[in-house]
């Protein structure tokens, strides 16, 4: 599904990815993936697990070869992986990929020495990275008495000592508490006032809606649409949604619930039945009165579109499940 | 050559690494003076005394063991956790492969050389010859760094790989007869005399030990033409697994 970006800014093309395809076996993994990322951007690219993020980023940096399509990077497409785009790339993996044996500062020269600094050089980014993600009081510990949250933002100066021009972040807050996910999402916000490209990957869409300057939406190996939050938000507004507290939310016939005029889609989640249907509708008293006939009613509350209801309109799924919430 | 800088580093985390520390030095100098204690009176048929014998094979062993800090390490940084990362860096993988090889080799030939200046300067056993010593203890740890290597790129669960490098270590000193005689027929003697690597290593220093040059080095030498066709054959596994 080839989709073009509405909004280009008229900066250098950091990465592109065009028609790009990757199968293992017979599963396809991406499915003619176009994607550009301008200088000064921050993408957030939003999707479910499973949904090939990850594996986009891995072809994004050459890690993993793609079947079709064609990548280019800093504007070259015949080698786009040599050593001198890998020098102008940093890598947040979702894994936390930092050395335990060794402390937060040895860990930081390890790739500060990689990327060719030098000794005087090296001391200050690695002083720089770890002031700017608040552990500049653990530069000799081992991240071993580190809490998760400070592993994560170890993870993150990892990638930051050589001063990337492009900087990937793969899932970056997963597992972490609000405190230190409000650390790194600030710690983006800098990265960006200093002109740093970012693709952000996350299946949090608060995280997309608070820091990126474009959204693009991926769910089983495609990009489902992009555009800015606002655009994004604007393609559903025509539509209501209404969730339905209920007693015993099997019960409620979902079909039947989608043959009533105006209704778009009717969902079943956890205990709630969440219907979206056209705007101005007014299909509401029909809607309750069938929920009514088999199950009892707790609640009912109407939403203001967001990413997630973007995500649920295009895909008919929601962007997480219940569990991970 | 920007390898190079992550030297130090690897070297650190082998360092930092506990319980390597504990298999090839601490448990070692436990073993080798608890015997030397026991053993101290008693002397071979040879006329040589069993501390000496005892310490020799000990250094020797433990060097079968050589390997799995080195494995670890790969299967760390290049296959597991670590691999996403380190793909991204602009540095050549297989070069940074090879020095985690070589630190590897190094630190063990070094705690080696630690248990030999301990039993010599504490326990009063004399080595012979040192270069002879430290090039059979390099070519052991080299030996077993390859093979457990082998066995890290050959099955796909590293745990299965730990086990089969602990198999290598414990089965030739099973195979040795250290922990109870093998039976005599010409499988066990033909194997015992050219197909283990402890007791080539053994054999060859005691050789060594008696001015029986030619012998040590021939000795030596096959355990050295199992390295290149090892070497051979990791690097070939090692391709196919992408490293």
């Amino acid at each position: 599904m080839k989709v073009t970006r509405n909004e280009r800014v008229n900066n250098m093309t950091i990465a592109s990815m065009q028609g790009v395809i990757k199968r293992y076996g017979s599963h396809v993994v991406l499915d003619y993936i176009d994607l550009d990322i301008q200088e000064g951007e921050i993408i957030g690219l939003l999707g479910p697990n499973g949904a090939g993020k990850t594996t986009l980023i891995q072809t994004l940096t050459g890690m993993i070869p793609f079947d079709r399509g064609k990548i280019e990077l800093f504007g070259n497409s015949k080698n786009p992986f040599s050593n001198q785009n890998k020098e102008r790339i940093g890598l947040v993996t979702q894994e936390i990929t930092i050395f335990e044996e060794l402390t937060a500062k040895e860990n930081l020269q390890f790739f500060a020495g990689v990327y060719g600094l030098k000794r005087q050089e090296k001391k200050k980014r690695v002083e720089e990275a770890l002031e700017f993600v608040g552990l500049a009081d653990k530069g000799n510990k081992v991240p071993a008495r580190f809490s998760g949250g400070m592993k994560r933002r170890l993870n993150i100066a990892c990638a930051l000592t050589h001063r990337p021009r492009f900087l990937i972040m793969d899932e970056p807050t997963v597992g972490i508490d609000p405190q230190s996910r409000n650390y790194i999402l600030e710690a983006v916000k800098k990265l960006r006032e200093n002109g740093t490209t970012i693709l952000y990957t996350t299946h949090y869409m608060e995280e997309v809606q608070a820091i990126a300057s474009s959204v693009t939406i991926m769910d089983q190996g495609q990009i489902i649409k992009n555009g800015t939050v606002e655009e994004l938000i604007q393609t559903v507004q025509h539509e209501e949604k209404v969730r339905i507290d209920v007693t015993d939310p099997d019960s409620v016939p979902v079909n039947s619930l989608e043959k009533i005029a105006g209704v778009k889609k009717a969902i079943v989640a956890g205990s709630q039945i969440i219907i979206i249907s056209t705007f101005g509708s007014g299909n509401l008293d029909r809607i309750i009165t069938l929920v009514k006939e088999h199950a009892g009613v707790l609640g009912i509350q109407a939403d203001k579109p967001n990413l997630e209801d973007v995500f649920l309109t295009l895909t008919g799924k929601q962007l997480r499940d219940k569990e991970e919430e | 050559m920007r390898v190079l800088s992550t030297v130090k580093f690897t070297v650190l985390r082998m360092a930092r690494n506990y319980i390597v520390l504990l298999l090839l030095l601490v448990i070692p100098i436990i073993l080798i003076t608890i015997f030397s204690f026991i053993l101290s009176e008693s002397v071979t048929e040879t006329g040589v005394p069993y501390h000496y014998q005892n310490a020799l094979t000990m250094v020797l062993v433990f060097q079968l063991f050589a390997g799995a800090i080195v494995m670890y390490l790969i299967d760390h940084d290049l296959f597991k956790e670590n691999r996403m990362r380190i793909y991204t860096l602009p540095f050549n993988q297989r070069m940074y492969a090879f020095s985690i090889m070589i630190c590897g080799a190094g630190y063990s030939i070094l705690l080696g050389v630690l248990l030999m200046i301990y039993t010599q300067f504490v326990l009063g056993i004399i080595w012979a010859n040192w270069a002879w010593m430290i090039y059979i203890i390099s070519l052991m740890a080299i030996l077993s760094i390859i093979v457990c290597l082998i066995f890290t790129f050959s099955v796909k669960k590293y745990k299965i790989a730990e086990r089969l490098s602990e198999l290598y270590g414990v089965g030739f000193v099973v195979l040795a007869g250290l922990f109870f005689p093998m039976p005599e027929n010409i499988f066990f003697d033909f194997f015992g005399t050219y197909g283990n690597p402890l007791t080539l290593s053994i054999m060859s220093i005691n050789e060594m030990g008696q001015s029986n040059t030619g012998k040590a080095w021939f000795q030596a030498n096959i355990l050295l033409v199992a390295i290149v066709l090892l070497f051979i054959v990791m690097l070939n596994l090692g391709r196919r697994r992408k490293l």
